[in-house]
């Protein structure tokens, strides 16, 4: 291994131990989770709102909103550790902690849906309403099974 | 036997509107995704077809009226206990039991379409009065929606069951009327209101229930 190398996967590690010492109160992490929800809730209903011919669609518009739920999607999954079960109203539901490995699949074919829309919201409305219809669909996949009525 | 009209072609015409229309709305709502701009449409078109019965349960046929089929609790036993002992009363119309199954199934759609207008799915699909209301209300609205799901699964199972127990354990055909309309009885035929009644009621409640979805919800 080159120094040059050896010293960035040293710089790396380092960086890397420091956010894992940083570790979050189980509060904070729900508020993050909640929040990366709710900024994609809303840009991904106004995503709704044009693929539903409800607005008119505007590429600058839905491509601004598709960028912010693409890039939103990957932060919840960092934010469901141990001990964020309960607070803050929470309505995710026990399941997620139990059936771990089902709730991430899911959580990551939304990922992979959501990184369809930028191009989509950049093309036309017909490419739209596909992307959104399939993020929809993965995003209700989830909330059907982990998040209360 | 003389064959008599019990059911006019407006009354079949909405059960097999709604009985389809339900399914679709089932299952549209529980694939999601794109299918929900369906959903929504089938919704209003529910409504739209719910409006339309409550009026011709008013001045529609004779069958087709509440006050012809909906008896009390009295009228309910005696029946049960009729059939209980394998005598099957002739009924034109509306048997105690079905009659109340009827106005319960359009209570509880009432209620699906109702709380839909205000429901949010908090992924991309809005009732179109959600943004009129409170955050709570959306909330509330979504959660009786979510759930009433499921006492309309239960309604329509326990409404195909009891056909299914008529059929076969009465000797007695339920959906041969619902299709065409008549059954065989000596009865006097019931009287029936003019289809051209029930086209200008369907027009006003479809119109009632575009200005409620697409007209109002733009106003300031």
């Amino acid at each position: 291994m080159k120094p040059i190398a050896l010293a960035a996967a040293v710089c790396l590690a380092a960086s890397a131990a420091t956010a894992s010492a940083q570790a979050l109160k189980p509060e904070k992490e729900i508020q993050l989770r909640q929040s990366a929800y709710a900024l994609m809730g809303y840009n991904f209903a106004n995503l709704g709102a044009m693929a539903q011919d409800k607005k008119p669609y505007n590429k600058e518009e839905a491509a601004r909103s598709a960028d912010f739920v693409a890039m939103l999607a990957d932060v919840p999954k960092g934010f469901f550790g141990p001990g964020t079960e309960h607070g803050r109203d929470t309505k995710a539901k026990p399941e997620i902690w139990e059936k771990r490995s089902d709730f991430d699949a899911k959580m990551d074919k939304m990922v992979q849906e959501t990184k369809k829309l930028p191009p989509a919201a950049r093309t036309d409305l017909a490419a739209l309403k596909k992307a959104v219809g399939d993020a929809g669909a993965a995003c209700k996949a989830c909330h059907d099974d982990y998040r209360a009525k | 036997m003389p064959r008599i009209a019990v059911w006019d072609a407006p009354t079949r015409l909405f059960h097999w509107a709604l009985a389809v229309l339900v399914v679709f709305s089932f299952v549209t709502g529980k694939i999601g995704g794109g299918w929900m701009a369906w959903h929504v449409k089938s919704g209003y078109a529910i409504l739209s077809l719910l409006a339309f019965r409550l009026a011709w349960g008013i001045v529609g046929s004779e069958t087709a009226r509440f006050s012809h089929f909906l008896s009390g609790p009295r009228t309910a036993v005696a029946y049960v206990r009729a059939l209980a002992a394998r005598r099957l009363p002739t009924v034109v119309g509306h048997n105690p039991l079905g009659g109340w199954m009827v106005a319960l199934m359009i209570a509880l759609l009432l209620l699906q379409a109702g709380t839909g207008l205000f429901a949010d799915d908090d992924i991309a699909t809005q009732g179109p009065l959600a943004a009129k209301v409170s955050e709570a209300w959306v909330g509330r609205a979504t959660a009786i929606h979510k759930w009433n799901e499921w006492a309309i699964v239960a309604a329509v199972t326990l409404h195909v069951s009891a056909i299914a127990f008529y059929h076969l354990a009465l000797r007695k055909d339920l959906i041969g009327p619902m299709v065409h309309g008549r059954m065989e009885s000596d009865a006097a035929a019931p009287r029936a209101a003019p289809v051209v009644l029930a086209a200008v009621l369907f027009a006003i409640a479809c119109g009632a229930v575009y200005w409620l979805v697409a007209v109002y919800p733009r106003a300031p």
